[in-house]
């Protein structure tokens, strides 16, 4: 891929100094009478903390791809959360310009007794479509998933690879100005990947602006203008994708 | 900036998203109740029925003299009772239930509780009908009083709204108060004149229920239908306050936690 443009002043993506901290010990369901309990003994709750992202901050301009990597655990998929919208910063702040569509935990609105038509509505709707929209798609999507003729089968009687191409079917049907993407290209067979990817690329063409996630490095570079590698939370290097991976396969900072 | 949802759940176009999802959620809540039974929507009105004839067979030599239709007394008080317990209790595990999604997909919260109320609400309305043949049998004069009726199932609508978005948020750090809550909403049942005229109340009694709301707001549904009459403004006043302040506690105390859900459900 060629050198693409420095970000434009107008970012899609501003992740100003974010932090996201996690409280182990509060964080946990109790019962009212374990609470009571604990507070007539005058206990104190103490907080064991633990920050999956610890002063984050990068932009990602218009057209633009952007890659993360990092190990398990660097934090990855909570910034995704929090750009998302699904986590709320604890410190810092998320700006997100235009149309977002996030392919994190595909189908994870999906309803296993409703059918597959149901589920479009259901998961589309969950994810910002209107219902009218869904209506007039449903056979194009239903099509690119390869499922026409099971479209009134309940959900439960698919397959795990017909429900990730659902998935996948509903959540990039649209236009998005914005693309998350978190390792979802491993849905289906090898033939549905390549669709997957064309699609994905269609996007990428018209200046949709993408954030990948992946621990390929061959697909970082190939795909990426700019990454950024994080470590326990924390950004370890950020610049072009070859210094990044190259970072990242010598273990980070270590 | 935004801290809890981006754009999509806030900008313009909002509105008829957030519709559009409400649709669906109450619309499936309908679909799996009637789907599963045999006898569907019968069960709406079988199950107040069934309860009516029981309540009427114990008590109906207690209070028939007191209550002429005595039955009819006791299916109206049934439907409005019915439509706030089950919303209510349905609303307070919305939340906890939908714990993979609120984990998952960036979605306004409040509107699993709106949907579990407003599933009830539908399934109520659509219990009217039935209901309004049964007055008809009881011989009850239908006035102009019945247009008391709708702003009734307004008040108890939001009555029961505010109740499930303040349970739900406490479900979420505490998951045992299902049960201190089927225990009190006993005790708020009998609490309620139901099947009792309050009238029967002792004085001491009926100086601590009167703040009992569900007993205003049982009333201003009840008294057109049963009486044809109008309910007394006071009754309004306090009803509609009830019903306002509820919601806004409710609101304010779910909104003022609902970003630290993801962590807990």
């Amino acid at each position: 891929m060629s050198e693409r443009p420095q970000p434009a002043p107008e970012p899609r993506i501003g992740v100003d100094r974010l932090s996201v901290r996690f409280d182990l010990q509060r964080e946990r369901v109790m019962s009212v009478r374990e609470y009571l309990i604990r507070r007539l003994h005058g206990e104190r709750f103490p907080s064991e903390t633990f920050w999956p992202l610890r002063d984050v901050s990068f932009t990602v301009g218009a057209g633009e791809s952007f890659g993360i990597v990092g190990r398990n655990g660097a934090g990855k998929s909570t910034l995704l959360k929090v750009i998302a919208g699904i986590v709320p910063p604890t410190h810092g702040g998320v700006v997100v310009r235009g149309r977002l569509s996030p392919l994190l935990e595909l189908g994870a609105g999906f309803d296993p007794e409703l059918t597959g038509r149901e589920n479009i509505q259901l998961y589309g709707c969950l994810l910002g479509f209107r219902r009218k929209h869904l209506e007039a798609r449903t056979t194009a999507i239903a099509e690119f998933a390869e499922l026409t003729g099971f479209l009134d089968v309940p959900l439960k009687n698919y397959s795990s690879g017909m429900a990730a191409r659902l998935a996948f079917a509903i959540a990039t049907d649209s236009d998005p100005d914005i693309l998350i993407v978190d390792e979802v290209l491993s849905v289906g067979d090898a033939q549905f990947q390549r669709k997957c990817e064309e699609r994905l690329a269609r996007f990428h063409a018209r200046g949709v602006t993408v954030l990948l996630v992946t621990h390929n490095m061959e697909l970082l570079e190939a795909t990426c203008s700019r990454a950024l590698l994080l470590e326990r939370g924390a950004m370890v290097v950020m610049g072009r994708p070859v210094e990044v991976a190259a970072r990242y396969q010598r273990g980070g900072s270590r | 900036m935004y801290a809890l949802a981006p754009p999509l759940w806030g900008g313009p176009g909002s509105a008829g998203r957030y519709w559009d999802l409400l649709h669906t959620l109450v619309a499936r809540a309908i679909k799996q109740r009637y789907k599963r039974s045999v006898l569907g929507f019968a069960w709406t009105m079988l199950n107040p029925l069934m309860t009516m004839a029981i309540l009427t067979t114990v008590f109906s030599a207690v209070f028939a003299s007191s209550l002429p239709s005595y039955p009819l007394f006791v299916i109206i008080g049934l439907l409005a009772w019915n439509l706030f317990a089950l919303g209510s209790t349905q609303g307070l595990s919305s939340v906890v239930d939908s714990g993979p999604l609120i984990r998952k997909v960036a979605v306004p919260k409040a509107i699993f509780p709106i949907a579990a109320v407003a599933a009830n609400l539908v399934n109520f309305l659509l219990s009217l009908v039935p209901l309004l043949a049964i007055v008809l049998v009881f011989r009850v004069r239908i006035t102009w009083a019945v247009l008391w009726v709708p702003f009734g199932v307004v008040l108890i609508g939001a009555f029961t709204l505010g109740t499930a978005l303040l349970l739900a948020t406490v479900n979420v750090f505490f998951r045992d108060v299902r049960y201190f809550y089927e225990a009190a909403l006993l005790a708020l049942f009998y609490a309620t004149p139901v099947f009792y005229p309050i009238e029967i109340l002792p004085p001491a009694a009926y100086a601590v229920l009167r703040w009992n709301p569900m007993h205003v707001l049982v009333d201003v549904f009840r008294l057109p239908l049963y009486s044809g009459a109008a309910p007394p403004w006071t009754t309004l006043a306090i009803a509609g306050g009830e019903a306002a302040a509820m919601l806004a506690i409710g609101l304010a105390v779910f909104r003022r936690y609902e970003t630290r859900f993801v962590d807990y459900v």
